[in-house]
């Protein structure tokens, strides 16, 4: 295959309108872009060293994520079991799984720190809406994940029950759900994960967590006590990292 | 004494395809006959036993098992479906499961529906249970999960199950193919053995006229969809099973169904 030469200038004009259209719109100054690098330097120089006194900040805006990831991933698996059984070719019709799927397809394309914005809205500020968030935000992508652990197992035993007279609530509890189980296992470890990472930010828009205080120091240009809870942070999602690839090994 | 199976000017065509998977046929199996049913691939084995199992709509005929009509257009009903069992030529056994759950889910059409969602099976589900396992001489892998067990003995767990269902009818495709001739002869005997002790009607198909001669009363011979002979072991001549196969050998000279 090769490209035809008109094509390929055709892209070519419109990168360089895209890039040039960026510049005049948008409000970057030659000299503001240029005093950035030394102001960048000046800002980490004042975050420099970090505030060790936030320490109780910390703990507590990094349980309350804990418990905002916990909670939402606890929602988002109570939505799932049921949008997963209607999301699949095993268990329902085309009629009803295509329109499912397109919906958890919709809820996908929705940023996690979009749906907190509105909760907040919605139901004021605090854990609660982040919780909602997360929830509603991680079914999107678990139910699709069950709906493909029910379609993935053996079909054999699934008939074979079927030809002993049990029902289609049966079949999927004694033929599909053992032999999914596994997966669901590993595919609820690792959207777990995903959330408690997801849910670090969500305090910067008022939904409770450890980004709250970020947010916070940040405003009142105490930049050293910001510099400590961002470390706080790196380090929790270095410690994620660790606990899920030591579980996800016993998974597989 | 009213057949088993009673079957009367039967055809089906599977979706899509134009040539027919049965035609014509008609077939009656009186309660407690073991009866083999034997044809090349494609001879549509299968398909007919699927059909008494109530895995297929969208015939044409009359077809009625344990005195029930079948009807064409929507499987029968739960209850019914227990009475008929079916041993999978593939098993079809939940692998990671154990021995003495996947013989449990052979009581699942019996029990009632809040006991087979819950998987609490009674205590007569549970003897029935460990009577199947007993008859099939594996009591002893019970606790086993299925995915470390051999082909013959996972045979015996799907036997099994079939058994824990108290069928009256026992449908089998195939359910030595997969084994070694020493283990084939043990499973047939175990399959026909316990129909005949239960006083259930066995129905199995096989590639092989020599098991099925060993272990049915009778051989139903297919070819083409339609039954090509329809006669007491004793009358099945070595002629008549070798006109089935007669195109299967692609070098007849060698001459291997002669000699089986």
């Amino acid at each position: 295959m090769r490209f035809r030469s008109g094509g390929s200038f055709a892209a070519g004009l419109l990168v360089a309108a895209a890039v040039l259209w960026s510049f005049a719109t948008t409000d970057v100054e030659l000299s503001r872009l240029m005093s950035a690098g030394p102001r960048i330097a000046d800002f980490l120089g004042r975050m420099f060293p970090p505030d060790p006194s936030v320490m109780q900040e910390i703990m507590t805006g990094s349980a309350e994520t804990l418990r905002i990831a916990i909670l939402g991933s606890l929602g988002a698996v109570i939505l799932s079991i049921p949008l997963g059984i209607v999301a699949s070719e095993t268990m329902v019709s085309p009629a009803l799984y295509r329109p499912v799927r397109t919906l958890l397809a919709v809820i996908r394309a929705i940023p996690l720190i979009l749906v907190a914005m509105l909760m907040v809205g919605a139901v004021g500020l605090g854990p609660l809406p982040g919780i909602i968030a997360v929830a509603f935000h991680a079914t999107g992508m678990l139910a699709k994940f069950y709906a493909e652990a029910i379609d993935g197992v053996s079909r054999a035993p699934i008939a074979a029950l079927e030809s002993a007279g049990a029902g289609p609530l049966v079949r999927l509890r004694h033929a599909i759900w053992p032999q999914m189980a596994p997966v669901v296992a590993r595919d609820t470890i690792f959207r777990f994960e995903l959330n408690l990472r997801e849910s670090l930010i969500l305090g910067i828009v008022g939904a409770g967590g450890i980004g709250f205080y970020i947010q916070t120091y940040v405003r009142s240009f105490q930049y050293d006590k910001a510099a400590s809870v961002t470390i706080a942070v790196v380090v929790m999602v270095i410690a994620i990292e660790i606990v899920n690839a030591a579980l996800r090994r016993r998974f597989t | 004494m009213s057949g088993a199976i009673e079957i009367d000017d039967l055809g089906y065509s599977h979706p899509g395809v134009a040539l027919p998977a049965l035609r014509e046929v008609s077939l009656v199996v009186p309660q407690g006959e073991s009866v083999a049913l034997i044809g090349p691939s494609g001879a549509g084995k299968t398909t007919l036993l699927a059909l008494l199992d109530g895995r297929l709509q969208g015939w044409s005929g009359r077809v009625a098992v344990l005195g029930s009509l079948l009807d064409p257009d929507r499987p029968p009903p739960k209850g019914r479906r227990a009475d008929t069992g079916f041993v999978f030529q593939e098993f079809a056994l939940v692998e990671r499961s154990t021995v003495l759950r996947n013989v449990l889910n052979g009581r699942l059409g019996r029990m009632s529906p809040f006991r087979a969602l819950m998987g609490s099976p009674t205590t007569r589900d549970q003897e029935v249970a460990h009577r199947a396992l007993d008859d099939c001489g594996i009591a002893d892998l019970a606790g086993r999960r299925v995915d470390s067990l051999s082909g013959g003995q996972r045979q015996r767990v799907a036997i099994a199950r079939c058994l824990a269902q108290e069928p009256r009818l026992i449908l089998a495709d195939e359910p030595v193919s997969n084994l070694d001739p020493a283990r084939a002869g043990e499973i047939l005997s175990l399959l026909t053995g316990a129909a005949r002790a239960r006083g259930a009607t066995a129905l199995f198909s096989s590639h092989q006229p020599d098991l099925a001669r060993r272990f049915a009363q009778r051989i139903v011979g297919m070819r083409g969809g339609r039954i090509a002979f329809d006669a007491r072991t004793s009358d099945v001549t070595e002629a008549a099973t070798a006109e089935l196969y007669r195109d299967e050998a692609p070098t007849p000279a060698i001459g291997l169904r002669a000699v089986s």
